[in-house]
């Protein structure tokens, strides 16, 4: 019988969303459109329109040793005209975003190729070769992975997924690198790292709390899907807690 | 930090709040009156850009900035989350309590007031290998000592 995934247990609404997003087969849902020259702006790694810079000659250029793996991995776009390795980071609220650290870096490994995610407790950082970082930041930036106002793309200066809300409903970020108009929509008034934008880069409206809640990857006790409710996810984190610990052991079986 | 024990009671708001609510809040509060001394507390809004590539430069924030609370102007720093109050008796409890249900009545989320001991009553061994044996102990817990601008005072009516 072929191996078919998984991708990871539990019977509530949120784990089913979870592998919602883990599973490549299931087509994201698109919520907003971002221009190219908009994700170029946002990233802020190389002004729009210029060329990429690169950190090694075009694979076709160069001699390639003769390594088996070279003959069985496809490079991707980027390698093959040897982009330099790029990063784009974000920081997903509490209250129900719709992605989390973790969440990212499973659903990138299932569905992009080439990448380097790097997971921490309050942001997760992917990098790549800048190509193809262009190209899955547009993917991450349209669907619903990404929420206006409760997901920050932040290169620097993090803080603030876990903490209240803004009044107008927005995560707070030191830097105000979007920033809620009037007509309702979310700019960025800055790039990743904090650098003023010559134009706001429009994002769409932020999603409503009924929308958020219902597709959330977050367990949350209060006012949300509580973990312990998921019995069958608990039982497979003690399952996997149980077994590493008792490895430590190296029982003999 | 005085000797007496004063009560003292926190307000702490739901959502961080706009300056123009947190304005409109500390001159309800300050009406009420019975205030000795009042700390703003939430996450630090920087004059630069702290971290990053982007170290160094200026980072124009639309919620750092003067408010007008009573007779005097007031920076904000921090996008406004608690306040801590500490208060002349608990008379003036009731009526804080009111100022603050008054102010968050038309918002759509909730705000606390509750009693306890939020400042320091005595320096720490950290405090006092910090700011040494002359700190200012009034202010101490509450800001950083060595702060060249001290505490905005707002005259009472007594």
């Amino acid at each position: 019988m072929a191996y078919k995934p998984q991708y990871g247990p539990g019977t509530s609404k949120v784990a089913e969303n979870r592998r919602k997003q883990m599973n490549p087969s299931q087509k994201l849902e698109k919520m907003r459109d971002v221009t190219d020259e908009d994700i170029v702006l946002i990233l802020g790694h190389r002004a729009p329109g210029a060329a990429y810079p690169t950190a090694h000659p075009p694979l076709a250029e160069q001699q390639e040793p003769d390594c088996p793996i070279r003959k069985i991995v496809t490079p991707t776009d980027g390698a093959k005209a040897g982009d330099r390795v790029r990063y784009i980071q974000f920081a997903d609220s509490m209250f129900f975003a719709p992605c989390h650290p973790y969440q990212r870096t499973y659903l990138e490994s299932y569905r992009f190729r080439g990448i380097d995610p790097g997971t921490l407790s309050g942001r997760q950082i992917v990098e790549c070769r800048e190509r193809d970082l262009e190209k899955y930041s547009k993917e991450l930036l349209e669907t619903e992975l990404l929420d206006a106002a409760r997901t920050g793309i932040r290169g620097a200066t993090v803080h603030g997924h876990s903490l209240r809300l803004a009044e107008n409903g927005m995560m707070f970020d030191m830097l105000q690198r979007s920033v809620l108009g009037e007509d309702g929509i979310v700019r960025y008034v800055k790039n990743q790292i904090g650098e003023p934008l010559d134009r706001a880069v429009a994002i769409g409206k932020p999603l409503d709390e009924k929308w958020l809640k219902a597709h959330t990857t977050i367990f949350h006790s209060l006012g949300g899907v509580p973990y312990r409710d998921d019995a069958e996810y608990i039982e497979y984190v003690q399952r996997i807690h149980s077994l590493r610990t008792k490895y430590g052991f190296m029982p003999k079986e | 930090m005085t000797e007496a024990i004063y009560p003292q009671v926190r307000i702490v708001s739901a959502r961080f709040l706009r300056p123009d609510t947190a304005e409109q809040l500390l001159n309800r509060l300050v009406q009420v009156g019975g205030i000795l001394r009042m700390s703003i507390n939430g996450p630090s809004i920087p004059e630069t850009v702290p971290y990053g590539p982007a170290r160094g430069q200026p980072n124009p924030h639309p919620d750092r900035k003067v408010i007008r609370v009573g007779d005097q102007d007031v920076q904000l720093r921090v996008q406004v989350g608690t306040i801590i109050l500490e208060l002349e008796d608990e008379s003036y409890i009731p009526a804080i309590c009111e100022a603050v249900d008054e102010v968050f009545a038309e918002k759509d989320f909730s705000c606390a007031v509750q009693q306890g001991r939020y400042m320091k009553t005595r320096p720490t061994m950290s405090d006092y290998a910090k700011y040494g044996p002359d700190a200012d102990r009034e202010i101490l817990g509450l800001v950083d000592p060595r702060r060249k601008d001290g505490p905005v005072i707002i005259q009472g009516t007594k």
